[in-house]
């Protein structure tokens, strides 16, 4: 397929970035002010994901706890050139909540297989940079560029922790456009965010179908 | 995640078809599996599979945008939690940083020189503050509790990680005052609790063992300066010690210090002090 097969190369090293890393080599050190810095910097970020995907406040704070928690046990394990401090750290916090809402979920509606945990929960796949230097400008552009069914099945999806299954039951559309809806939608996302200005990365303009 | 109970072999058309849900996590885990057991061995790079994954961090950032502000107590519990709990990495690995772990001493601490300052920003900052000396506190004794774990000795070393986490817990409560000791003419250093009801939590590290009938007393000094005894206490090879007595109530400005008498029962100190620090509300 000739479409869009190359990842967006928007690796770009912020300032803020850099110093998430020298923050994040002092908590691996044990560093609990760096812990702390840390925090502060992203308790907002951190809550409103949280709070996204549980809608629920005190479930929301245990996985901001949870997440730091995991944060400082694992500090030394982040590498350095698979994506920002903040990317890896909101994408800690993601997974602890799909893990929380995921338990609390009644077990009919748990897939068929309860022994087998859904990929979430297992490693996550970590996908090169794109998302560290965005402004919020950006962001919004990008969500917009979503058609409403679009935008429904990528939500159900990613924070609603539902698989593509539970997606088509729970919406009556085929499965087989659920799968279409997910793939074009961040397909147009990633089109948009390729034509930005700024971005040097022309040659993958054509990609938004 | 193993078990091979159903062909989910995939060919490149259905990786690709699979692409959106897979990157979304909205894949059952068999199927996922079998996307990456694709991925890792087909000759085809798939790079489409990556070019959607690194959108997706975009619609964290889209929630993240909303700001809604956590509760103000969480980074107290997140710290003291992460406090209570040594940093494995920092601890366990020397490759990952040999030379940046932390000197024990010097301690940020509320020496009597910033009064001022402190009463200016109490309302806020002050049980925050100590939160967070207080684990910087147990960030070092946590190293030091697991240099005694490697030398074998572990019960002591247990003993004295229960004795951190119970200064903690008393440090919490409503009206507690703490205190970090510090070496002052002696070795020693570690942190003490006081509640409102008066009761002390000691618990210190780095101290030389005591021989016969010899003990550490801790004592409260008050604004008379008239020291108080609270209690005392004996240290093994390990060099730590803890102590949990009745005590006078908590208030700010008190000293806690120790001595290292020639046995138990004196009623006043015998001895130069060696290690002492300034209460401070804590709760």
């Amino acid at each position: 397929m000739s479409e869009s097969s190359e990842p967006l190369p928007l690796r770009v090293s912020t300032p803020v970035d850099d110093a998430d890393r020298e923050v994040l080599v002092r908590v691996a050190a044990g560093d609990l002010d760096a812990l702390e810095e840390l925090y502060d910097r992203y308790k907002t970020m951190a809550y409103s994901i949280a709070y996204r995907i549980t809608n629920d406040a005190s479930l929301a704070e245990d996985v901001v706890q949870d997440a730091f928690l995991g944060a400082w046990r694992n500090a030394a394990k982040y590498i350095e050139g698979r994506g920002s401090v903040k990317t890896w750290l909101l994408s800690i916090v993601h997974h602890r909540a799909i893990d929380a809402i995921r338990r609390r979920r009644p077990t009919s509606e748990l897939p068929e297989s309860t022994d087998a945990p859904p990929a979430a929960l297992t490693a996550p796949d970590i996908w090169p940079e794109v998302a560290s230097g965005l402004d919020a400008e950006m962001v919004r552009g990008a969500m917009a560029v979503l058609s409403p069914p679009q935008r429904q099945a990528i939500e159900l999806a990613y924070f609603g922790g539902l698989t593509q299954q539970e997606i088509s039951e729970r919406t009556g559309v085929p499965l087989g456009t659920v799968k279409s809806r997910m793939r074009l939608g961040l397909l147009a996302m990633r089109g948009f965010l390729a034509a930005a200005p700024g971005r040097d990365d022309a040659t993958l303009g054509t990609s938004t179908p | 995640m193993t078990e091979p109970n159903r062909p989910t072999e995939l060919t490149c058309d259905d990786v690709r078809d699979l692409a959106g849900s897979f990157v979304l996590g909205a894949l059952p885990a068999a199927e996922a599996d079998a996307v990456r057991a694709h991925l890792a061995t087909c000759p085809e790079a798939h790079a489409e599979v990556a070019a959607l994954g690194s959108v997706v961090p975009v619609l964290d950032l889209d929630a993240a945008a909303v700001g809604l502000e956590p509760p103000a107590g969480l980074k107290g519990r997140i710290l003291a939690a992460a406090a209570a709990e040594p940093n494995v990495a920092a601890a366990v690995a020397p490759v990952a940083a040999p030379a940046t772990v932390p000197a024990p001493i010097p301690i940020p601490f509320p020496s009597a020189d910033l009064p001022p300052e402190r009463a200016a920003v109490k309302p806020r900052t002050s049980p925050l503050a100590w939160t967070l000396r207080i684990a910087a506190v147990i960030a070092i004794v946590g190293l030091v509790g697991w240099n005694v774990l490697l030398q074998g000795q572990l019960t002591e070393s247990q003993q004295y990680q229960a004795s951190v986490a119970a200064v903690l817990q008393a440090a919490q409560q409503p009206g507690a005052v703490a205190a970090i000791l510090t070496p002052d003419g002696g070795t020693g250093s570690g942190i003490a609790a006081i509640t409102a009801t008066g009761d002390i939590t000691l618990a210190m590290h780095d101290l030389a063992p005591t021989a016969g009938a010899q003990v550490y007393e801790a004592w409260a000094i008050g604004s008379d300066g008239a020291p108080v005894p609270l209690g005392s206490f004996q240290v093994g090879r390990g060099g730590t010690g803890s102590l949990d007595a009745e005590s006078v109530p908590a208030s700010a400005g008190l000293i806690v210090a120790l001595t290292l008498e020639p046995d138990a029962g004196a009623t006043t100190p015998t001895m130069p002090i060696i290690s002492k620090g300034v209460a401070t509300a804590a709760g």
